[in-house]
């Protein structure tokens, strides 16, 4: 009984979407998530419903195979090509009451087990030897090395995000190597995926940073053209972070927030994110022009 | 009566978990995580990952019993109330930092020591203020900072310390301007490998807190149970209930700015300000 008062309530919820943004969807995709009854999941974990939108090159299928088993079961997985928004609104219901209704959902796409095999001592797999540096059993490791701001020795971890990372523009993978959270080195390993000009459009940039900054509620109002309703916002955002053409982030989130267009010149990504903590980066990223951004990408990707 | 505590402070977590979950708007949202499967992460601290959300709740609880529900009535009658509340507040840290450290994933791991960073200087503006409003009690016992307060409430009587208490309040409940343990820029942090069930049970302990969290300000800065007409614990449920709204009102309204400009504020505005309040209390309970 209880159970079924429990899958009742759980197709009465908004639908936990997690999207796939391919080449040209970019600002479809943000505007259709702001409609009532779907929810914009944060991380694949919270999701039920994988989004493809548009068609992704074959370049990033296997990330899509991975970013698909990441969600937990039951899972859907909906292709979205065709850009009319009732119709896909309507698909994603449909699709999670048919999965609260006992649906099985999709089985994993990739192998369910470690790329290497897991040799770790202790209780929890926590000891072995040589546990810093290199990639023993497979698994990079961190090694010290030379924090950027005092010299210290600090550990480097090396890693990869994107190209579905939910902080990132769609299609753009990161190669950054962190102390903490503090970048030490990064490099465009893809670039983001092409968008069209409505993608600059001044309520979606502005609604990019808003997310960033905790403002969830505050980003569905500002897509949906009515009064931002939130306290300290272009404040919050740092001084001179990354200021390109006398412009930094915070002066080009109150022009967003005005209405008014930016253009930018495109910066040196790997030149722009080493040094700042990952949220500030994130920021930095965000408060770019996707177009601004793909740009530099591309020439940050090319050299 | 003792029994009679115990149910109050259960009755308390679990109604006012439910309507923080109202006010968040996240009560179908939970009850959809129970429907799906919790995902491991490859080699986990089990032991800590499991642990971690039932310690957060454990604490929630513990805060609540020593908080009085009426006038000289608390589940716990400790002549140090206060330092038993600050001791959840200091174990919530190292249990957030838990919650990141245990899947063995790079994001989640971030969450966790940023949260240790900001944990220490949110700490101290805590601890100032909650001294400062015992100082006119002469007693770090919540019953008599209840008594206390039978003039004038110390939120009117310590301006500062409600407002810096709210700061402590979105900080332990990982809310708003102060969520540095589960943001959007590290894929919600400690919680972004946590599915199903496991995530469920985070977010009604992040709620459980709210209600402790929001009981305790009720006690120290608006006299708990003391009110006219009602009985005490219908005063100590409306002045939590309010306080509640009011935090998450302010969770949903302001920004977040980065986590190094706040340790600055909070190292640099908060930690002096709450000290002023100290020293203003201090002067004014001679």
């Amino acid at each position: 009984m209880a159970m079924t008062h429990l899958v009742r309530w759980a197709a009465r919820a908004p639908a936990p979407v997690y999207a796939a943004i391919g080449p040209g969807r970019q600002a479809e995709v943000e505007r259709l998530l702001t409609r009532p009854g779907l929810n914009r999941a944060k991380t694949p974990r919270d999701a039920a419903i994988l989004l493809v939108a548009g068609d992704l090159p074959s370049s990033s299928l296997d990330a899509l195979n991975r970013l698909h088993d990441q969600l937990p079961r039951p899972r859907t997985t909906l292709r979205w090509l065709d850009g009319d928004q009732e119709a896909i609104a309507h698909r994603i219901t449909t699709a999670l009451r048919a999965l609260c209704d006992g649906a099985a959902g999709e089985d994993d796409r990739l192998p369910d087990t470690p790329a290497n095999e897991w040799k770790g001592i202790g209780p929890h797999g926590q000891g072995g030897k040589g546990m810093m540096g290199g990639t023993p059993y497979g698994r990079p490791m961190a090694m010290t090395g030379k924090d950027v701001r005092d010299g210290l020795q600090l550990d480097r971890y090396t890693t990869r995000v994107g190209p579905f990372a939910p902080m990132l523009p769609p299609g753009l993978v990161l190669e950054v190597t962190l102390q903490g959270d503090v970048i030490c080195e990064a490099s465009v390993q893809a670039a983001p995926f092409a968008q069209p000009a409505e993608a600059d459009a001044p309520a979606l940039c502005a609604a990019r940073m808003l997310r960033l900054l905790g403002l969830d509620a505050a980003a569905d109002r500002v897509i949906r053209g009515r009064p931002l309703r939130a306290a300290w916002v272009t404040g919050a955002v740092p001084r001179g972070l990354a200021r390109i053409n006398d412009t930094d982030a915070r002066d080009r989130l109150s022009a967003w927030l005005r209405s008014r267009t930016v253009t930018v010149a495109p910066p040196d990504l790997a030149a722009l994110l080493p040094g700042s903590e990952w949220s500030e980066a994130m920021l930095i990223l965000a408060s770019l022009p996707p177009s601004a951004l793909i740009r530099a990408a591309r020439a940050t990707e090319a050299a | 009566m003792t029994a009679l505590l115990v149910l109050a402070v259960l009755a308390t977590l679990l109604g006012g978990t439910v309507l923080a979950a109202l006010m968040d708007r996240a009560a179908l949202p939970l009850a959809a995580l129970l429907t799906r499967q919790r995902v491991e992460t490859e080699a986990p601290d089990r032991m800590n990952r499991d642990l971690s959300s039932a310690w957060y709740l454990a604490l929630a609880a513990i805060g609540l019993s020593v908080v009085p529900f009426a006038p000289g009535l608390a589940l716990i009658d400790s002549p140090v109330g206060i330092v038993i509340w600050g001791s959840c507040e200091a174990l919530v840290v190292v249990t957030v930092f838990l919650h990141g450290w245990s899947p063995n994933a790079p994001f989640p791991l971030i969450g966790a020591y940023r949260y240790a960073a900001i944990g220490l200087p949110i700490m101290l503006p805590s601890m100032f203020v909650l001294i400062a409003a015992a100082l006119p009690a002469e007693s770090l016992s919540l019953i008599d900072i209840v008594e206390s307060q039978r003039e004038i409430w110390n939120v009117l009587r310590q301006p500062l310390g409600l407002p810096l208490f709210l700061v402590v309040a979105l900080a332990m409940t990982l809310r708003g301007p102060m969520d540095y343990a589960d943001a959007a820029d590290i894929a919600t942090g400690t919680s972004a490998e946590e599915s199903g069930a496991a995530r469920a049970l985070w977010q009604v302990a992040r709620l459980a807190m709210l209600v402790s969290i929001s009981a305790i300000a009720a006690t120290v800065f608006l006299g708990g149970p003391l009110g006219p007409v009602l009985p005490g614990p219908v005063w100590l449920w409306l002045k939590t209930a309010a306080l509640m709204a009011l935090t998450v009102w302010i969770g949903n309204r302001v920004a977040r700015t980065t986590p190094d400009r706040m340790l600055t504020i909070l190292w640099v505005v908060l930690l002096p300000l709450s000290f002023l309040g100290l020293i203003i209390a201090g002067v004014m309970a001679l």
